[in-house]
């Protein structure tokens, strides 16, 4: 846990959803900038109390379709550096596509299921919130199904796309070897062999990551 | 003042005889009132408006009834003689495009001398490339019908055009005669009909005599009082054959109302599926999430082995228990939204859970002889159970009576409340779900949704669905 609370504002239209979310983070830590069931509400919250990171429900009132999608992308216009968390019943990867269009630093997208197992969401939340990036498995998974024609990736051996996939998800190198069962020491290699095979720029590495990542998800 | 007679009796009156009785020829008042009304009529009808603008329209119309009847015809027979080689087809689709417009003019001239309003028949559609639009052309029925009634329309315009036309004719020579006199044994053309008829040219041959001139006169006065009657009825007969055949098909007015119905049906189906979807999501979804949140937090309690904080984890699987019963009971509700158990033992069955369930105190007649089908049974059921529901959060009624009961091959479903009334049908349901959406599901079954809700009440609402759809 860091040192200093983070701050989360909470915006879910299911009351018992949202409630449950409130408890969880509180006994977890977390300062609770704001809980709300709408949109418009968030807005005000966030401008009013700045969290580190906003959890957004993408179906929400007044249409019920992708308005916490939209808010999102409104929010992180306005304000610079606020992590989101996208939280949803389903998985769409057009949703995804959207959202991670120009950089996938600070975004995480979640299946609500996840909450089930409260250490991993809250490491994905912290994540999201210090920049990072926190994606569904089931969206990696989604991800990689669509692009599979395209031949960006064609030039990964499996395991190089396994660790790139990994990666997609915001895991660090340790968590991947722990994931995949291999040393920290050959997931470097892996990943040191995707970036000269993506063609990446030697440069901060974290950044290179993000890169990996967003060139995973446009290919 | 009144005498007393010897006998006791107050004196007879003879002035209180009703006096129609003894009035002229044992005709009544009211029979004297009627022919008098009659006569008024005739006597006025040449000088009204009416068979001015019949004659007009019969004119106009016949002659443009020749003219396309010359054009579809000669089209026709050229595309049939033509046919072999295929532009016949093509020809014969033309005329068929031209009969439909004239058939629209035909209509539009109705409407114009007659004021006769017939209904659009259904817009030419057109399907996507040149043979398609051959073929739509060739299988227009409203083109055909155009056809069908140029064909009838002609020979009757040319009987209306020698009967009534001559009458008017005999009547504007007639009543002219006697002005134009000029006693030099020409009296004027003898065309009319009924001077052929009464005063044979063989007879009157050139007799230009005070008698000739007067018969001709009376004549002519008969045939203008009769004649705009006469015209009236040939108009008639036309007027019969606009409606007919220049107006909406009636096998395609109802494919029309059909697919309309079909795609009310359509719709609601999916209306309520994304209601379901909605449910499950809202509600049973999130309750199972939050659950699933509140054991792993619970787990993750009782991993910590330093403390285990046996409170709260108790107070976690609490929350959780309850959320499980909760969702099951959702999850119950949402599946009996998608098909009522209740109506596996039978409509009457239903109802009576559905009335013993009811907020407001209810009762029941039930009274149907032949099973409904399912998807009647069905609606019948969540008709009544909307209806109940809108009665105990809206009527402030003490008392509901249900009735279900059948004429013939229909069922009638009556929920009668005494509340204080004043409901409509786009206040009392503004959802789907509501009494709007119970009124589309009904409509597409043909039935029919009627609510009478005076402000102070009672509110009655009935519904009356076939047995079978």
């Amino acid at each position: 846990m860091t040192p200093e609370a983070l701050r989360v504002a909470i915006a879910e239209d299911s009351a018992i959803l949202r409630d449950g979310l409130v408890q969880l983070l509180v006994d977890r830590g977390f300062v609770i900038t704001g809980a709300v069931g709408e949109p418009a509400a968030l807005r005000s919250s966030v401008a009013q109390n700045p969290p580190d990171v906003a959890v957004i429900d993408i179906r929400m009132p007044p249409t019920f379709t992708d308005e916490g999608l939209r808010l999102a992308l409104e929010l992180r216009a306005k304000h610079e550096g606020l992590g989101i968390l996208l939280f949803s019943q389903y998985i769409e990867t057009r949703y995804a596509a959207d959202l991670l269009a120009d950089d996938a630093a600070g975004i995480g997208y979640l299946l609500k299921d996840r909450v089930a197992d409260v250490s991993d969401f809250v490491e994905a939340l912290e994540r999201v919130a210090i920049g990072g990036t926190a994606l569904d498995p089931e969206v990696v998974t989604q991800l990689i199904g669509a692009t599979r024609r395209s031949d960006t990736l064609s030039v990964l051996t499996p395991r190089e796309r396994e660790v790139l996939a990994l990666m997609a998800e915001g895991r660090s190198n340790g968590a991947i070897a722990q994931a995949l069962v291999i040393s920290e020491g050959a997931v470097e290699k892996h990943v040191a062999n995707i970036f000269t095979k993506l063609d990446l720029p030697v440069s901060d590495q974290d950044h290179r990551r993000v890169l990996a990542v967003l060139r995973f998800l446009e290919s | 003042m009144t005498l007393v007679t010897e006998d006791g009796e107050a004196p007879a009156h003879p002035e209180d005889e009703p006096k129609h009785k003894t009035v002229s020829l044992g005709v009544t008042d009211e029979q004297v009132i009627k022919v008098k009304e009659l006569a008024r009529r005739v006597l006025r009808e040449p000088f009204t408006r009416r068979p001015w603008s019949e004659l007009a329209f019969w004119m106009v119309s016949g002659v443009l009834a020749a003219v396309s009847l010359v054009i579809v015809a000669a089209t026709m027979i050229a595309g049939i003689w033509l046919i072999i080689t295929f532009v016949g087809l093509i020809i014969i689709a033309l005329s068929l495009r031209i009969a439909r417009g004239i058939g629209r003019f035909q209509r539009g001239l109705a409407h114009n001398f007659l004021g006769e309003t017939v209904e659009e028949p259904n817009p030419f559609v057109r399907r996507p490339g040149f043979f398609g639009w051959l073929q739509s052309a060739l299988r227009d029925r409203v083109a055909w019908r155009s056809v069908a009634y140029l064909a009838l329309k002609l020979p009757w315009t040319l009987l209306g055009l020698y009967v009534a036309f001559s009458l008017w004719w005999d009547a504007f020579v007639g009543l002219l005669n006697p002005i134009f006199w000029h006693g030099d044994g020409n009296s004027g053309p003898m065309w009319g009909l009924l001077q052929n008829i009464f005063l044979p040219n063989r007879i009157t041959g050139g007799d230009a005599s005070f008698g000739h001139t007067f018969g001709l006169f009376v004549l002519g006065l008969l045939a203008f009082f009769a004649a705009p009657w006469v015209m009236r009825g040939f108009v008639t007969v036309d007027r019969l054959l606009i409606r007919t055949l220049l107006g909406p098909d009636p096998v395609a007015a109802r494919v029309r109302s059909l697919e309309q119905a079909r795609t009310t049906t359509v719709d609601a189906s999916a209306a309520t599926l994304r209601r379901i979807e909605r449910d499950l999501h809202d509600g049973t979804q999130a309750q199972l999430v939050a659950l699933a949140m509140r054991l792993g937090m619970a787990k993750e309690k009782l991993d910590d082995t330093d403390h285990v904080d046996l409170e709260r984890v108790r107070e976690l699987v609490d929350e959780a228990h309850r959320g499980a019963k909760e969702a099951i009971t959702e999850l119950r509700d949402i599946a009996r939204g998608i098909h009522p158990p209740a109506l596996d033992i039978g409509l009457e069955g239903a109802l009576a859970t559905l009335a013993s369930r009811s907020a407001v105190p209810s009762e029941l007649n039930f009274d149907v002889r032949d099973r409904p089908t399912a998807a009647i049974e069905a609606i019948a059921y969540f008709c009544v159970a909307e209806l109940l529901a809108n009665v105990a959060q809206h009527a402030h009624a003490s008392r509901v009576s249900v009735s279900c009961a059948q004429s013939g091959s229909w069922l009638r479903l009556v929920v009668r409340d005494d509340g204080h009334g004043g409901a409509h049908l786009s206040t009392v349901g503004s959802s789907a779900s509501g009494l709007a959406g119970l009124t589309e599901r009904v409509h597409a079954v043909d039935g029919r949704l009627d609510l009478v809700s005076p402000p102070g009440g009672p509110t009655v609402v009935t519904v009356d669905l076939p047995l079978s759809a």
